[in-house]
């Protein structure tokens, strides 16, 4: 049996704390990321296998973590970057897609459709399942940064860390994603009207 | 002098605003507008009242049997 020194006991009970702290925050903050996961998945099975895929990896990668910066942004970066390995982007390119409406499209589309002139009563006309449908059929590359900001409130320099693009590149698919999300949201909300 | 209409402006600038991107100068000339604009209000509320929408879609909990997969997966000591 092999000896081990004092001072080697006492650098891996302290290396054995550190773990145990990371997986509790890592863990601590499941719920956070789960709001992403399930916001750049399809359905909910693809969001949990995900998450599980992310926190294997993040619990095996442990020690590349510094501790002191953005776990959350770290466990993130994991989660889209292995939602990128899955090759579910092989579809058409997004930014080929024709689309430019101004801002107030959703608003006066709705508005002309419901007869509505109230901006409360135009917003009763949309539900979160209006919303959840529109998402998923925005093109992921945009999706993932609306997810990210708009429901994960991450920066724009947090989200461009996390997906490895530019910031410039996250405001303009920022930009896009919001709009298709409307257009999208246009045609379930007012088609169901 | 601006050319361009001040509406088209302010429908331009509702995403940076909302995103607090705007300058400060930016945001002013905003609000002033908006303060007297109508038309233009309603649509900056409906905006708000959207992001939140969007922001609510999400928050389906997760499964207490995910949590306790995810917790099986940490290392062995």
């Amino acid at each position: 049996m092999s000896e081990t020194s004092p001072n080697e006991a006492r650098r891996l009970a302290e290396g054995a704390r550190e773990r145990v702290n990371f997986e509790e925050e890592a863990l601590a903050l499941a719920d956070q990321v789960y709001r992403v996961a399930r916001g750049v998945s399809r359905s909910k099975e693809e969001a949990e296998d995900l998450m599980q895929e992310t926190y294997a990896r993040a619990f095996r990668s442990w020690q590349s973590y510094t501790p002191g910066t953005n776990l959350r942004a770290w466990l993130l970066r994991i989660l889209t970057n292995l939602n990128i390995d899955r090759g579910r982007r092989a579809q058409r390119a997004p930014d080929q897609q024709p689309l430019e409406e101004g801002d107030y499209f959703l608003y006066n589309r709705l508005e002309a459709a419901t007869g509505e002139t109230e901006e409360e009563r135009v917003l009763e006309r949309l539900s979160q399942d209006h919303v959840a449908e529109a998402l998923s059929a925005v093109p992921h590359d945009f999706r993932d940064v609306v997810v990210l900001v708009d429901i994960g409130d991450f920066s724009y320099a947090d989200a461009a860390q996390i997906l490895d693009v530019p910031i410039g590149t996250v405001m303009s698919r920022l930009h896009r994603g919001r709009r298709i999300l409307k257009k999208e949201l246009a045609d379930v909300a007012v088609d169901s009207q | 002098m601006t050319a361009v209409d001040p509406c088209d402006w302010c429908e331009e600038v509702l995403q940076p605003y909302l995103d607090r991107e705007l300058t400060d100068a930016e945001r002013q000339e905003a609000e002033a507008h908006l303060d007297g604009c109508k038309y233009c209000r309603k649509r900056y509320k409906f905006e708000e009242g959207l992001r939140r929408l969007v922001r609510q879609a999400a928050v389906e909990p997760m499964e207490p049997a995910l949590k306790q997969r995810l917790s099986e997966l940490r290392l062995e000591l």
